[in-house]
């Protein structure tokens, strides 16, 4: 009843405003989700809680639709029942979405990103064998590598995907070729801390709670957090179908609208804890509650004795500076996606970027919720070696760094 | 004679589309288990087509094998997603059509998915129906022993006790096996 009162306010504004700009906003009246249930899936791990929080806080039901939360098993399996319609939305790698706007390993499909869901809060874990090599930091590592040689392995979780990109970079960093130094394996989330166990990887690349899971399981300890190389990196994109946004913008919208909800609550400090709680059941991470929540409330340690509050702990929200789908953070990826050989040629970053992201119908869905809005689509980031990305030559910046495929 | 390698942690499941693929002429080259997956072992294999569960954790993985390596022929991936054919289509869609290799024609693959697809959904039905089998034991016996109480404890007969759970049952709503749990719940409380 409330959202009918908004409306009506907006639509006697919009009466004043010419044609040609109105026609990117939606017509008052005719708002109604298309769609009432909205099935979204998602992956355990800590950053899936927006969309966790608003099924089960009711923040969807404010705006007449039900999210049907779906735990899936793999990224794959996310990709495939987004294309093929199975699921109308997922919690998804920034990076996957592009891969397959753009037919990376597979069948190409036009994507959307509707907004981005999480900021920071991932990290990259080495072994204990490797710390008792003395190895604690990237450049010991390179020391390592260089002067005893054998296979070293290291897990990421998907080939076009943040933590690949994370680790990658980080390894590049250091001066360690991904790809030819080293050997990357792609292993499920929930599988990485048991096969560090066993012995089949010297580190990984993966989203909490299993980094924070390998220090209490003591087999393993944190080398960078992802924060480190990225401050305030995006993580994970709220993603769909172009044809989903196309069909259903409406319910889009909605969606968009009870995430910014849940992202805003899950920000407040104070309801950290409980919600924690929440996605710590079976049903979602699947993981006790004590490991998830030290990192979730930004109290970090390596696993090497440091303790430290970290002020760039995973964000859901910012006053919307996390959820805002700014076109340099997508075209990030695929400079990346090209550096690393994923893609053999430069695409039109900027076209790509502009036809995923849905920078409109979040605009609109942000306003309605109070969100800010940022004056610009990119953004200036300053990366762990120095290197700036402002998006403004991405094919320049994608050719410019001097370990790659 | 297409070369197909099967990963499966479920064993039984496993064999069975094997021995199906065997008996429609398709020459299986391997089982394995996720565990053992990796580049090596996918490489020995040299597979035409790879049938895995859709819900597999270990797709990941596949995933990074099959986009990474130069030499590896693109293996086909067949989702054993659901049984009907409007799924096997979208199957195809989505993922299987993600990995086609071109040595593979569209008619041996459609052959393949529908023995894979026929197999997985049998295995599907016969564990759905132990578990149906188990549930019923489980129920069975909770209504038996809310039975005993009302028998002890209010003096009915056997056959009035059934009676009167069930008719509570019709008029609540509900199904019988939840009025049982509703009187074993009541006795604890007042014991």
């Amino acid at each position: 009843m409330k959202q009918a009162g908004v409306l009506l306010g907006t639509a006697g504004i919009m009466s004043m405003v010419p044609m040609g700009t109105r026609a990117s906003a939606w017509a008052a009246g005719s708002d109604a989700p298309e769609l009432k249930e909205v099935k979204v899936g998602f992956i355990p791990l800590t950053d899936c809680a927006s969309v966790v929080i608003a099924s089960v806080m009711k923040f969807d039901e404010k705006y007449g639709i039900k999210i049907i939360p779906s735990k899936e098993a793999s990224w794959a399996a996310v990709r495939d029942k987004l294309v093929n319609g199975e699921l109308h939305a997922s919690h998804v790698l920034y990076g996957l979405i592009y891969g397959v706007q753009l037919g990376i390993g597979g069948q190409q499909k036009d994507m959307s990103v509707l907004m981005t869901l999480s900021n920071n809060g991932q990290a990259i874990t080495l072994s204990n064998q490797l710390k008792d090599k003395g190895v604690t930091t990237g450049a010991a590592l390179k020391k390592l590598v260089d002067s005893e040689k054998r296979d070293y392995t290291f897990a990421q979780t998907f080939p076009t995907g943040t933590h690949a990109m994370w680790l990658y970079y980080w390894l590049a960093a250091n001066d360690i070729n991904p790809l030819s130094d080293v050997k990357t394996i792609t292993v499920p989330p929930p599988q990485m801390v048991a096969n560090m166990r066993v012995g089949n990887m010297d580190g990984f690349c993966v989203g909490e709670p299993w980094n924070n899971r390998a220090i209490y399981d003591k087999i393993g300890f944190t080398a960078t957090t992802t924060q480190d190389i990225w401050k305030d990196h995006p993580e994970k994109v709220l993603g769909s179908t172009a044809e989903f946004a196309q069909k259903y913008p409406n319910t889009a919208r909605a969606l968009i609208m009870a995430i910014l909800d849940a992202s805003k609550y899950i920000d407040d400090m104070a309801n950290r804890h409980k919600v924690a709680e929440i996605i710590a059941d079976k049903a979602y991470v699947n993981c006790p509650v004590d490991v998830i929540d030290q990192r979730f409330e930004g109290k970090y340690e390596d696993g090497l004795g440091k303790k430290w509050n970290d002020p760039n702990y995973m964000k859901f929200c910012s006053d919307g500076a996390v959820n805002f789908p700014y076109l340099s953070d997508g075209m990030w990826f695929l400079t990346q996606h090209k550096r690393w050989g994923l893609l053999k040629t430069d695409p039109d970053y900027l076209a790509v970027a502009k036809k995923i992201n849905q920078i409109e119908l979040y605009k609109q869905a942000a306003s309605q919720v109070k969100v800010s809005i940022p004056k610009n689509v990119m953004r200036t980031s300053k990366l762990m070696d120095g290197t700036v990305w402002d998006g403004k030559d991405p094919k320049k910046y994608a050719a410019s760094f001097k370990v790659k495929a | 004679m297409k070369k197909i390698l099967i990963i499966d942690d479920v064993r039984d499941r496993a064999a069975w589309l094997k021995a199906s693929l065997e008996l429609a002429d398709f020459d299986v080259v391997g089982v394995l288990e996720w565990e053992q997956v990796d580049e090596c072992s996918i490489q020995a294999a040299s597979a035409d087509v790879i049938i895995v569960d859709a819900n597999a954790p270990g797709r990941d993985t596949l995933e990074q094998i099959s986009l990474m390596s130069t030499t590896l022929e693109k293996p086909v991936v067949v989702l054993g997603a659901r049984n009907d054919q409007h799924s096997i289509q979208q199957a195809m869609r989505a993922g299987v059509s993600a990995y086609v290799a071109h040595t593979v024609q569209g008619e041996d693959l459609s052959g393949i998915i529908e023995v894979a697809a026929a197999r997985f959904a049998e295995h599907k039905r016969l564990r759905d129906e132990l578990k149906e089998a188990k549930g019923q034991l489980v129920e069975r016996k909770l209504v038996d022993q809310a039975k005993a109480i009302l028998m002890t404890d209010h003096g009915y007969s056997e056959p009035d006790a059934y009676k009167r759970m069930r008719s509570m049952a019709m008029s609540k709503g509900k199904r019988i096996v939840e009025i049982a749990e509703a009187i074993i719940l009541a006795k604890e409380l007042s014991v």
